[in-house]
């Protein structure tokens, strides 16, 4: 299959939705070798604690060592095959035991004991062989507690891949008056009939919310007429927000940087109540208020860090993209504490996904709907090429300290962004050479 | 037989027969989809939640998969009935079954009851049929002679397993 005959500057074959040797081979391209988001440090905070993940189709195991270093395995006990971890979280004390022989493995993953070793002697067995301890993936990298995992050695380093879109990681922990942050308060998991790639380009995708999420907007909106006189409380609003007229969008900006990443300029604010002033008056009190100003003037909504997860630095949300199939995709929703803020600022970041990121979300059902719609459309013969044409060839070099290139609100430019990665890393060489962006012409 | 009593006027009075009749009609009325009549029977400030995890104790401080006071309800049901709710096209058919149902506690203090009972309600909707199943948790407010819901909790056998969206009341 040529790669290269399946997308064009402004438009994309529908094959890259819905072929089943696209889908294998992003797995080995894209998933084999990109960074990768894993989890945050902070869901591993003491040595044995671990947590089960995927990388592309491959189950991971991420898990706090003796040393406080952090470790990502291969969840495959190298003896018969079984997953030495469950999903989700976890702890265990010193070691990893399979649960099918009782093989044994150090939170460093090396083989520590196996049963009737008399067996094994005279045999090509041997302890000391890397094949017989648990399989480490290649590359592992955090910053700010975020970790990701590639499983190339050869593709591009993780200061390069990450710096166009660090800006919204270090946003993100800066918001907290301690400057870290932490996961608190569950996941939740959402299956979506689609393709993964179809999320992606919906994250700063600004042209569909106006028409997608019309009955939510209609329905709060008819609630706060007929209930509160037009007023809008917290929950209300973030619903309403999607019902903003044309200007509003196209006013917004897109940034986009190198290997498919972006973000788009906030659609609203937190509310002015006593509990912001008590949250900006903690931030304030460990930085300063000029500073604190500064931290919270950067008012983003959501974050792409291509291929795998979306930040939402305002309210401190972190969607995980998670390819299962050509046609269906997991999303993991994970909330996390400002540390040092007020506890009731949780509560609200609480509150936000409820609404937003539930899978009862009364907004994301419309989305993952047409999301499953397009899929369907897509398997047909109806034709065979997907537009991003809109504000095509009109982004202008960003001359602000991110760089990237930036454009009007309703651009597709993101989605132009992330198959421009698409392309480099499925031709098999995103590497330290990727071209430097300028205008997208 | 009844009628010839004095009217009841504490939960601890109010039969078991009458209680199972609430919990049946409050079902019926979602698979007919008369969802304001539903709304009505919760009493004011009265809350419907989804936890997210088993055994979970606080709705606040931890996320939940709904956890919806008069105000979200009757906007999600505002939603349900608009014309543009794509993905109520076609609309979900539910049929719940209610069963096992027995009087967990009564509190003479505030006159209610924590009802519990075991339930499954099938849906089918465009992406086809699946089924919800797990336990209610009903406390109910006894006053003016009638029972209102106080808290509707509905503990999800699956509740931390991945879902597709969840758009109509469980």
């Amino acid at each position: 299959m040529d790669i290269q005959n399946l997308i064009r500057d402004d438009e994309v074959h529908r094959d890259v939705y819905v072929s089943d040797e696209v889908f294998a081979l992003e797995m080995d391209r894209i998933f084999g070798s990109a960074w990768i988001y894993v989890g945050h440090d902070s869901q591993i905070p003491e040595p044995g604690d671990y947590w089960t993940t995927r990388i592309g189709l491959e189950s991971v195991v991420m898990v706090r060592g003796k040393q406080q270093e952090i470790n990502v395995f291969y969840n495959r006990c190298p003896h018969k095959g079984a997953r030495i971890a469950g999903d989700g979280c976890g702890h265990t004390k010193g070691l990893f035991r399979c649960p099918y022989h009782a093989w044994t493995f150090n939170l460093d993953g090396t083989l520590r004991g196996v049963p009737y070793l008399e067996g094994y002697e005279n045999t090509r067995f041997d302890m000391a062989d890397p094949r017989f301890s648990l399989r480490k993936v290649a590359r592992v990298a955090s910053y700010r507690g975020f970790v990701f995992a590639s499983l190339s050695e050869k593709a591009v380093d993780f200061e390069s891949f990450i710096a166009g879109i660090k800006s919204s990681l270090d946003n993100f922990c800066d918001r907290a008056p301690n400057g870290t942050v932490s996961v608190a308060g569950g996941v939740f998991r959402v299956v979506q009939r689609s393709n993964w790639k179809i999320f992606f380009e919906n994250l700063n995708d600004t042209g569909h919310p106006i028409a997608t999420h019309e009955s939510s907007y209609r329905a709060a909106r008819q609630y706060a007429d007929e209930e509160l006189g037009g007023e809008l409380p917290f929950e209300l609003h973030i619903i309403d927000g999607n019902g903003a007229p044309p200007k509003f969008w196209s006013d917004l900006d897109l940034h986009a940087f190198d290997f498919g990443h972006s973000y788009m300029t906030a659609i609203f604010n937190a509310p002015d109540d006593p509990l912001s002033q008590s949250y900006f008056a903690s931030l304030a009190a460990e930085v300063g208020e000029d500073r604190a100003k500064e931290i919270l003037g950067v008012n983003r909504h959501n974050t792409i860090i291509y291929p795998s997860c979306s930040p939402h630095t305002s309210f401190q949300q972190w969607r995980v993209i998670r390819p299962l199939a050509v046609d269906r995709t997991l999303v993991e929703i994970f909330t996390f504490r400002l540390d040092g803020a007020p506890e009731e600022l949780l509560q609200r970041t609480f509150t936000y996904s409820n609404v937003v990121n539930s899978p009862s979300s009364i907004v994301m059902t419309d989305d993952v709907h047409v999301y499953a719609e397009c899929q369907k459309g897509l398997a047909t013969q109806g034709g065979d090429w997907v537009s991003q044409h809109r504000n095509a060839g009109q982004d202008l070099p960003f001359s602000g300290a991110d760089g990237g290139v930036i454009g009007v609100g309703t651009s597709e430019l993101p989605i132009r962004n992330q198959f421009r990665a698409w392309r480099e890393y499925m031709a098999g060489d995103v590497a330290e050479t990727i071209p430097q962006q300028g205008n997208e012409r | 037989m009844r009628a010839a009593r004095a009217p009841i006027t504490r939960a601890s009075e109010v039969p078991f027969e009458t209680l199972c009749q609430f919990l049946y009609q409050e079902a019926r009325l979602l698979d007919q989809r008369k969802f304001d009549q539903w709304n009505d029977l919760f009493a004011e400030g009265g809350m419907y939640w989804i936890p997210l995890e088993e055994d979970q104790e606080d709705p606040i401080n931890h996320l939940s998969l709904a956890y919806e006071d008069s105000m979200m309800r009757q906007v999600r049901i505002n939603r349900l009935n608009h014309d543009r709710a794509w993905s109520q096209k076609p609309r979900s058919r539910t049929s719940h079954t209610v069963s096992a149902i027995v009087v967990e506690s009564v509190c003479e203090a505030s006159n209610q009851l924590v009802v519990g009972s075991a339930f499954s309600m099938a849906e089918w909707r465009s992406f086809g049929h699946r089924t919800f199943a797990g336990l209610y948790t009903h406390t109910l407010q006894f006053s003016d002679g009638r029972l209102q819901i106080v808290e509707k909790r509905v503990d999800l056998i699956d509740s931390s397993e991945a879902f597709e969206p969840i758009e109509v009341f469980i």
